[in-house]
């Protein structure tokens, strides 16, 4: 590109932003437009290639060959490759009254057994001298660094977990399965993608008693994402989100609410490709 | 062992806590999307027609490029409750595409600019979530608005699978009429879904395998113009043909290497054809390969580092690769029947090939090391591969048996599904799909 093309170009990119701008300006009061604006040149008016300044191009028969298809049918002057505003993907925040975004923000992260929830941590059961004076000393207000019993705390875990589990245990196998019959078959997974096999995505749901999601379902955790495919990972979570959004009301027992008021889906595709 | 039970600590409370589902299955079908005709804030006529009637053509050809692809189903218009209001273009009224089982929903507006162009305004949203997706706006002659259109298709194709776009790109390929023995070739070029085909030359030549340059300006080929088998370039925009050089063997099976600095192609020199490197600013000529026998169809890898080729140095006809300076030649097919014309993936992650055997040509993938062997297509006579930009669609052309010789072009995904017949005013070969123009 030469210079001057290159000046040209970021003349008409100012110009287009600048035009791209005060559209955005007038849609404040006026039918929303978008702020962005890419413009889209024609393919037919470019320079000339490296290609055709050969030295040595034997000419003989091309001439009576050249004649005959119209060259350029698009002799269009168009801007001079104006490598145009970069399209900042950025939805930028224009007027747009979207409906109300119930954000969820009652944390799913609700335990169902409240009891189970407030164990997992139990208060040092017993300390001793050392550990005590070590908190006075510090006055640090959080867990105590000194290690309690190993095999009580084991024991403790032990206990509290099965506990929640077992209240359910068959039943949360069968919960399960009554999730997931109804949420598969809204899954459309992007199983073309090349990072498919790798890629999971879990999400925290929240649903009232009557089966309907509360606000939207959240993603707790992802694997297989790296910086290279971000817009796949997106696409990939949306279609969990889908899923859900698609199939609810979900239909469960409803003595069972405790157990299903709050849950994670684990979205993993590997099986399907 | 304190981390021990630390780690069954936090790996016990979720657990005990919320219930989590493994969802290991879902569909495969496509997303019903649903794309009413683009609003515009006055209908003001412009050199493609009033911005009402490209409204309707430009949703038109954005629905016909999703649906093309297989992962997007268009719902009928007719079944619309709706219309789309300027207001609707960054408001959409959600339940009424619900009740249409939409899942996906695109709206847009085109607007007359001052200088006679037009703005294109693109908007895609997540029915069911309520939420927009992607957003974007162009800005073009009013004659290229078919360009725009796709580019808004690309946008919403890429939001929603993750993967780029390819709808806004071309192809070349040959144009065949007339009987099997006196066939008339001539090189045409079209958009991507059909549109805008012209031809490029008039037929008085045979010519055979073109491809496009990177920058999509010019066009190698193989021409018997003078009764001489050679290596050409077409510039599109000037309309020029010329040798790539006066070199006084036949020279073929031409491709440009991703930098379009260089051209690949094989040359025949006493009975041994070898693959050759054309150096287009030097013009140095530089020998790849050596072995004995039919070396040919070279193909970069989308970063230049290697190329792979077929030749017959084994005694069948197999696929190699090897570094981009003729390095490292490793014959990457192994099973039965005979491989011909490789073709590395835009993405780097495959070959397509063509597969000769059990007395049928079918198009098949293997990654770069001979692994994951897969065939796509069945039929009597399938050959030729060229990849979509994205490297998610594969074309092709399929010959039919029998004395009548047609042949035309078709496309498969990637996984095997959705084949397509694309639609050329008369018989096609050799199609060579373009890179997403700029």
């Amino acid at each position: 590109m030469t210079e001057r093309q290159a000046l040209l170009g970021a003349g008409v990119a100012h110009i287009a932003l600048f035009a791209a701008l005060s559209l955005g300006w007038a849609s404040m009061e006026r039918p929303p437009l978008f702020e962005e604006a890419v413009a889209v040149e024609l393919l037919d008016v470019a320079p000339e290639t490296r290609v055709t300044e050969l030295p040595k191009p034997s000419m003989d028969a091309a001439p009576q060959e050249t004649s005959a298809p119209p060259p350029a049918p698009e002799p269009e002057p168009a801007p001079p490759e104006p490598a145009p505003p970069e399209p900042a993907p950025t939805p930028d925040p224009v007027p747009k009254p979207q409906p109300p975004k119930p954000e969820p923000k009652p944390k799913p992260k609700p335990t169902p057994p409240k009891v189970a929830a407030a164990k997992p941590v139990p208060k040092p059961e017993k300390l001793d001298l050392a550990e005590l004076s070590s908190l006075i000393d510090k006055s640090l207000p959080k867990a105590p660094k000194k290690v309690r019993d190993p095999q009580a705390f084991a024991k403790s875990i032990e206990i509290s977990v099965p506990k929640a589990a077992k209240l359910d245990g068959r039943a949360t196998a069968s919960l399960a399965a009554a999730i997931r019959a109804q949420i598969a078959p809204c899954w459309n997974p992007p199983i073309g993608g090349s990072d498919v096999k790798k890629m999971t995505v879990v999400l925290a749901i929240q649903l009232t008693r009557d089966g309907r999601v509360v606000g939207q379902p959240t993603v707790v955790s992802q694997t297989g994402a790296t910086g290279g495919n971000a817009g796949y990972a997106k696409a990939f979570a949306d279609t969990a989100v889908r899923a859900v959004l698609r199939c609810a009301p979900l239909k469960l027992p409803a003595d069972m609410y405790d157990a299903w008021k709050a849950f994670e889906l684990n979205f993993d595709p590997s099986e399907m490709t | 062992m304190r981390h021990i039970f630390l780690a069954a600590l936090l790996a016990a409370t979720p657990a005990a806590a919320v219930i989590r589902v493994d969802i290991n299955s879902g569909i495969a079908q496509p997303l019903p999307i649903a794309v009413p005709a683009f609003a515009t804030p006055a209908a003001t006529s412009t050199a493609a027609g009033s911005t009402a009637a490209l409204g309707a053509q430009v949703a038109q050809v954005i629905a016909n490029d999703l649906g093309s692809s297989g992962l997007f189903r268009p719902i009928d218009p007719a079944a619309y409750t709706t219309t789309v209001t300027m207001a609707d273009t960054t408001v959409p009224q959600y339940a009424s595409w619900r009740t249409v089982a939409a899942q996906a929903l695109v709206t847009g507006s085109v607007t007359a600019n001052p200088d006679g162009g037009i703005t294109l305004a693109c908007y895609a949203y997540d029915v069911f979530a309520g939420q927009e997706l992607a957003r974007q706006g162009f800005v073009t002659t009013a004659a290229n608005w078919r360009r725009a259109a796709h580019k808004c298709a690309d946008l919403v194709y890429s939001r929603l699978t993750g993967e780029s776009g390819y709808f806004d790109s071309r192809i070349v390929y040959v144009s065949e009429t007339g009987p099997k023995t006196k066939r008339i070739k001539r090189l045409a070029v079209m958009d991507q879904d059909g549109a805008g085909h012209r031809f490029l030359t008039n037929g008085q030549s045979l010519v055979l395998t073109p491809r496009f340059a990177p920058n999509q300006q010019t066009i190698t080929y193989m021409s018997f113009q003078g009764n001489r088998p050679r290596v050409w370039v077409y510039t599109i925009g000037s309309g020029t043909q010329e040798a790539v050089g006066d070199f006084p063997n036949m020279s073929f099976a031409p491709r440009f290497s991703p930098s379009g600095d260089n051209l690949i192609f094989s040359m025949a020199v006493g009975g041994n054809t070898d693959i050759y490197r054309l150096d287009l600013g030097s013009r140095k000529l530089t020998r790849l390969t050596t072995a004995p026998g039919i070396d040919t169809a070279p193909s970069y890898s989308p970063d230049g580092s290697r190329i792979v080729f077929e030749s017959d140095r084994g005694g069948t006809q197999q696929l190699y690769t090897m570094g981009a300076g003729g390095d490292g030649q490793t014959r990457i097919s192994f099973g039965s029947g005979r491989y011909a014309t490789p073709v590395w993936s835009p993405r780097g992650d495959l070959v397509a090939f063509t597969k000769l055997g059990g007395g049928q040509f079918r198009i098949g993938v293997m990654k770069p090391d001979g692994g994951g062997e897969r065939l796509l297509t069945n039929a009597y006579q399938d050959e030729g591969p060229t990849w979509s930009p994205n490297g998610r669609v594969v074309l092709f052309f399929r010959s039919l048996a029998g004395r009548a010789g047609t042949a035309n072009l078709y496309s498969v995904d990637l996984s095997g599904q959705n084949e397509r017949k694309l639609r050329t005013p008369l018989d096609g070969s050799d199609p060579a799909w373009s890179p997403l123009l700029p």
